[in-house]
């Protein structure tokens, strides 16, 4: 179902690009799949060897803290002190360790730590019609604009014909250099109303490339059963059960031959080593952490979510998604981003100082641990919210203290595997309504997380129509690599 | 492309010399292809291909290798060897190739009579051929920089216009034609994102100059439209690998002229790693197979089917027993290519892969040992053992499960009675084995209450007129007609008005909600049924797909006339679609594959196979279980999946099974056959099962959605998956299904044991129970050493099952 790495033919920017392979299942090729990651590891860095693009495949893994219902980029990220009070809000802005820069006094940590990252004030779509999380998530997850909309902005359940979310085709495109989940997304699904998981799913690529869920608060005890061997079941026991079955197969030397294409052994020898390796379940153990480790992050599901993020990426992860926990309900009281009612205190009190720790101790961590060059850190929601306090753009209602959704403008922080440290891209109007230079649309944002990856988003893949699509319809933002 | 000249001119060197040894240079002869040439257009060029016969009758390609020349000044031969023309007149061209010659003659006339340049007939074309209307340039949804052209041409009129209109004109200076836009942009004269598309006083160039300077006119319809094109050569056959053969494609006009259009048409190559083809029409061999050249010419589509054969020398064809006409086609296939058909596999191994692909479940111990301990002839018993499962009410299960795929059995459409009510008739017309084509008319002409009248439900689960005509389509069909809801089928005569055209046989299917809770009726609306083209807005009358002449009779009721035709022994789609259905759950792929993607570009293996067999269910008036039975008993289905030195290679042609692995449901039963162990799921009554599930809300999330369950979100065969996965092989070698079924209490292992069962004995029943057969000596060593390796017996015994369990044996069908 894919086409590796570029176009067919002459493209309109006027280049050819020879290294053409087309895919139509591997097996046709008479390719395995192990032989096709070869294909495409020698392809992948012959494209980053011929130079011409700066920071393509510096990141080996990303981190994702997707901060589900929309944060207020003007409460957080983007303040605009001169603008009128009922547009700038309640808080105060404050300097931060990049001159010039700076951010609501919600995020005092984060400004500490702003040196190490790009703020992307200039994050901008215009949606289709109504708009709603779903849609908005499942295009910033796949690339693409979902096919039904409801008239009230409802999706479709997931289904099997979805486009694939990212790390979905992380998973199929990159897969990990040793034996190690590919994808996990955490702590909860993603999630609006009833209709749960869309844009989180491999879609048209078949469940085999569906996230790892670990849909568990991991400032908890965390249960991973199938990744840890069997009380019942020793290690010495399953190396036995290996001996032996290696012996039955053995036995039937024509049959391996022929299921040798469905690379079963290849899982195999990847799964017996993850749960005899003890790697996996080693990353998810946080009592290894030190204790001010754990503080710094935050005792929160937050928190300790992206401790395990680095825990894991550490391990091989490609891609780790932490959604924001809490889920837009309705309740001012819980710390869903979604504020259409009382933005203020929730924030000040609830969302900001557990994004402000995490945020921060993230970057920080990494940073220390020599990490941040090879994992691209990204934390961004599905869009903003109204400049103007208390009024519809959604078609939600809203109290007056209330923000509405805003996806014309809004912010992103982007850091690490290659990207420049204490910038600014892009700049947002007088009222943070508008990009006034640069826009952003979250497509490229995911074109960029790719090319970081080393995966070129031109990329044709066939979808469930066997039509030929880009990978994602985005241009990667290079100029932030430095 | 252009650097596959030089292998093509290697490789014809050396068999040239082979064939002038063979046949004597007196016998060799050039031929020249095509003769009787008649031009008359200025802007008119032509090819001609230069072959030479060889000793054992195919033709060998030397038009790369060849030089013409002429003496005439009657026409011009240019350095690649395209013939323009000068002045009436009659030519002689000569053409050399490897020290032989032959001559020919071309005729000029008319030369001077007018030949205005038309926009259909010319200048779209060239738009083609400069990348211009492609998806990522001008024809893409959106255009490209405020211009935009339909995708590949398919709308002419829409093209005209966009250049005409838009920009007020401004894409045209008629007074001076070089300083319009249509061409100052491709030649760079201005700046352009496309790049250089064709530089200036080139032929397209020149031929756009003449269109502006003539008044940027619309040609008729009727004169520049093509009829047809045609291929030259129709079947290319490659001795080895290496070689190359050029194509030449013609288009005819109404008129009855014809026009080489060589290079302005578009190749696909269906399988480059076997054939490469270049944008000028080289086919160049690379390795043994098979590939199929497809070639586009303005909306036209014709294949050509491409075979290479082995490099090595030796091949000899050994005749195996024929049970019937699916071996004999299928043999003459295998033949022309060079590949040996493996031989029968043994009875343990067919009765384990007939039973899970005619019941989805393995054959019972007791059963394997009686079918093997039976003294008749191995090919009688296996013809009893196929009549025996086709009667059997697995059977039943099996095909139920299958068709609710396929229609969609899913309580999120049908609510839950809607489901069970659903979910019985099916099973009812599986179990009295209702002729397909009656099936399917109920299912189509269904109307009144969903409790009622059960196949109503297809509609409750598609809804919406187009969604049942897509749906209907592709399972009834086989075609995918979802991409012609938006535009023109770039590669297939299929258009966005076909699409719409069969969608109006449904236009008028809705539904209401009946008098009990969660019933809802299905009716013909009395108005408001019209069916409107998205882009033109007219009301688009239904009429009868894929160019089928039939007439609707406009009084009579649309839906049940399209059931007719649909279902009609005259429908070459609906027999041919089922048929190569049924037979890719026998062989893990279609003849033509995927299953339900039927159309000129994706080409079938075997044509004449898949006609036969249609044929055959047709004589049988459509009698699923006579076609399965004749597949079945067939030794091609009956092969072993063991490869020779001349089949290994093979993945599409059936010389041989390939291992599939099991589905979701096979492998969930499997695994509670062989451990012994009943399936308990919430919602349906205790051993259930999983192939016996009403539909996929049933332990959501679990096993079987994690080996390839399908959702039933659509009805594409593509929902269920067979591959393989990192989280699968997890689950079965750490995951609970597997750990509590070899540990039950009431399992097998633990009855074996406290029956105080030998060694010898533990091994053979769980080898039959796990593998379907009787462990030979070697492996009965391997498994009592183990058997004996350790104190506790009972764990000693479950990691044999264990390793059974996740050996290649069990988990696929092999």
């Amino acid at each position: 179902m894919l086409v590796i790495p570029g176009k067919m033919g002459t493209l309109c920017d006027g280049t050819t690009r020879r290294e053409f392979l087309r895919v139509g299942g591997a097996a046709l090729f008479g390719m395995n799949l192990p032989q096709l990651f070869a294909l495409q590891a020698h392809t992948l860095s012959t494209a980053a060897a011929k130079g011409i693009k700066k920071g393509f495949g510096q990141a080996k893994s990303v981190i994702l803290l997707f901060l589900q219902g929309g944060p207020s980029h003007l409460d957080i990220w983007d303040p605009k002190p001169d603008a009128p009070s009922n547009i700038r809000g309640e808080f105060k802005p404050i300097k931060t360790k990049v001159p010039g820069v700076l951010l609501s006094e919600t995020m005092p940590m984060l400004a500490e730590q702003l040196d190490k990252c790009i703020l992307i004030r200039s994050m901008s779509y215009t949606p289709e019609g109504l708009f709603n999380h779903t849609a908005a998530i499942y295009q910033m997850l796949t690339g693409y604009p979902p096919d039904k909309v409801s008239p009230s902005g409802q999706l479709e359940p997931p289904s099997p014909r979805d486009f694939p979310t990212a790390g979905s085709q992380i998973s199929k495109l990159k897969p990990p250099d040793v034996s190690m989940l590919p994808f996990v997304e955490m702590p909860r699904p993603l999630q609006e109303s009833n209709v749960i998981g869309k844009g989180g799913a491999a879609g048209f690529l078949g469940k085999a490339y569906d996230p790892y869920r670990l849909y568990q608060d991991p400032n908890k005890p965390i249960k991973i059963d199938d990744l840890a061997l069997r009380s019942d079941v020793g290690e010495g026991r399953l190396k036995g059960r290996f001996e032996l079955l290696k012996g039955i197969n053995s036995s039937m030397k024509d049959l391996e031959k022929a299921v040798s294409s469905t690379a079963v052994d290849e899982y195999y020898a990847k799964a017996y080593d993850l749960v005899l390796s003890g790697k996996a379940r080693s990353a998810f153990d946080l009592e290894q952490e030190p204790a001010a480790v754990r503080e710094r992050y935050g005792r929160t599901t937050f928190g300790q979510g992206a401790l395990l993020a680095r825990r894991l990426v550490e391990a091989g992860t490609r891609l780790v998604q932490l959604n924001w926990p809490a889920v837009a309900n309705g309740n001012p009281e819980v710390d869903a981003f979604d504020t259409h009612a009382a933005n203020f205190g929730p924030l000040k009190n609830l969302h900001c100082p557990i994004l402000d720790r995490t945020l921060s101790a993230l970057l920080e961590d990494l940073d220390q641990r020599g990490l941040l060059n090879e994992t691209l850190v990204v934390a961004v929601g599905e869009f903003g919210r109204s400049p103007r306090l208390g009024v519809s753009t959604s078609g939600n209602s809203n109290a007056p203290d209330g923000r509405d959704h805003w996806p014309y403008c809004y912010t992103a922080l982007i850091a690490g595997g290659g990207i420049k440290r204490g910038e600014v891209y892009g700049k947002s109007d007088d009222t943070a309504s508008a990009p006034k230079e640069d826009p952003v649309h979250p497509t490229d944002l995911l074109a960029t997380a790719y090319y970081a990856l080393g995966i070129d988003p031109a990329m044709e893949i066939l979808n469930d129509l066997n039509q030929p699509r880009p990978l994602v319809k985005g241009e990667p933002l290079v100029t932030l690599f430095g | 492309m252009k650097r596959l000249v030089l292998p093509a001119f290697c490789g014809l060197f050396v068999l040239s010399t082979f064939s002038a040894a063979g046949t004597g240079p007196s016998k060799a002869k050039l031929e020249v292809f095509p003769q009787g040439i008649v031009m008359s257009d200025p802007r008119e060029v032509r090819r001609v291909l230069i072959s030479l016969q060889q000793a054992d009758g195919s033709k060998l390609d030397l038009t790369g290798a060849s030089k013409l020349t002429t003496t005439s000044d009657v026409v011009r031969i240019d350095e690649s060897g395209v013939i323009h023309p000068v002045k009436d007149g009659v030519a002689v061209i000569e053409a050399a190739a490897n020290g032989m010659t032959a001559r020919f003659e071309v005729t000029v006339r008319g030369l001077s009579e007018k030949h205005p340049v038309g926009f259909v007939k010319d200048v779209v074309p060239i738009l083609g051929k400069a990348g211009c209307n492609s998806g990522p340039c001008h024809g893409g949804a959106k255009g490209k920089n405020g211009f935009k052209l339909s995708l590949r041409g398919y709308d002419p009129a829409f093209d005209y216009g966009a250049l005409i209109q838009d920009l007020s004109g401004r894409r045209f200076n008629r007074a001076d034609p070089a300083q319009s836009l249509l061409l100052l942009k491709p030649t760079m004269g201005v700046a352009h994102g496309g790049g250089l598309r064709f530089p200036v006083s080139s032929r397209y160039y020149n031929t756009l100059v003449q269109w502006i300077r003539e008044g940027v006119k619309l040609d008729d319809e009727k004169t520049g439209a093509v009829t047809g094109i045609k291929l030259f050569p129709s079947d290319i056959l490659m001795n080895k690998s290496g070689l190359s053969q050029q194509m030449l494609v013609l288009a005819r006009y109404p008129d009855g002229s014809e026009r080489d259009v060589t290079l302005e048409s578009t190749y696909v190559s269906s399988t480059p790693a076997v054939a490469e083809v270049s944008d000028s029409g080289l086919v160049h061999s690379l390795r043994k197979g098979e590939s199929t050249i497809q070639v586009r010419y303005q909306g036209q589509v014709v294949s050509v089917p491409v075979t290479a054969l082995p490099d090595k020398a030796g091949f000899q064809w050994t005749q195996l027993p024929q049970h019937n006409y699916v071996d004999r086609l299928v043999d003459e296939k295998l033949k022309r290519l060079w590949i040996v058909p493996s031989r029968l596999c043994s009875d343990a191994e067919f009765m384990r892969r007939v039973s899970l692909d005619l019941t989805g479940l393995l054959p019972r111990p007791q059963d394997v040992r009686a079918f093997l301990a039976d003294p008749e002839p191995s090919g009688i018993r296996r013809s009893k053992l196929i009549d025996r499962l086709l009667a059997s009410p697995e059977y039943v299960d099996h095909w139920t499960l299958k068709w609710g795929d396929l229609l969609q059995c899913n309580r999120r459409f049908l609510g839950e009675k809607g489901l069970w009510t659903y979910r019985s008739w099916i099973r009812k017309s599986i179990a009295e084995n209702k002729p397909y084509d009656q099936f399917v008319r109920e299912i189509v002409e269904a109307d009144g209450s969903t409790f009622g009248n059960p196949a109503a439900n297809f509609f409750r689960a598609t809804r919406e007129p187009k969604v049942m005509m897509e749906t209907v389509s592709q399972v009834f069909l086989g075609v995918r007609m979802m991409c012609a809801n938006c535009h023109d089928h770039p590669f297939e005569p299929w258009t966005q008005r076909s699409y719409y055209e069969m969608t109006a046989f449904f236009g008028g299917v809705a539904l209401k909600e009946g008098a009990q809770s969660d019933e809802e009726v299905v009716y013909e609306k009395r108005q408001g049924y019209e069916i409107r083209h998205p882009k033109y807005g007219y009301e688009v009358t239904a009429k009868f797909p894929f160019g089928n002449p039939a007439q609707l009779d406009t009084h009579g009721e649309r839906r049940k006339q399209f059931a007719q035709w649909l279902t009609s022994k005259d429908n070459p789609y609906f027999a041919n679609a089922i048929a190569n259905r049924i037979w890719s759950y026998f062989f893990g792929r279609g003849i033509i594959d995927p299953v339900d993607d039927l159309r000129p570009s994706n080409p079938s293996s075997n044509p004449a196979l898949l006609a036969a067999l249609a044929e055959d269910l047709k004589r049988a008036n459509f009698d699923l279980k006579h076609l399965m039975r004749r597949i079945a008993n067939s030794r091609v289905y009956q092969a072993a999946y063991t490869t020779n030195e001349w089949n290994e290679d093979d993945g599409t042609n059936f010389s041989h099974q390939r291992p599939r692995r099991l589905a979701a449901e096979q492998l969930l039963d499997a695994v509670a056959l062989a451990t012994g162990t009943a399936l308990n799921f919430e919602g349906v009554p205790k051993g259930y099962q999983a192939q016996q599930l009403p539909d996929s809300k049933i332990a959501v999330g679990g096993f079987l959605d994690l080996f390839g369950r399908p959702p039933r979100e659509s009805s594409c065969e593509c929902e269920r998956r067979g591959d393989i996965s990192l989280g699968q092989a997890l689950n079965l070698i750490n995951g609970g299904v597997i750990a509590d079924a070899i540990a039950d209490p009431d399992g097998r292992v633990a009855k074996l044991v406290l029956s105080g069962a030998g060694d010898q004995k533990i091994v053979e029943d769980l080898y039959l129970a796990t593998l379907s057969r009787m462990p030979d000596s070697g492996e009965v060593r391997l498994s009592v050493d183990y058997l004996k390796g350790g104190n506790n017996r009972a764990e000693r015994a479950q990691d044999l099952l264990w390793a059974l369990l996740n050996s290649h044996a069990f988990l696929f069908n092999r």
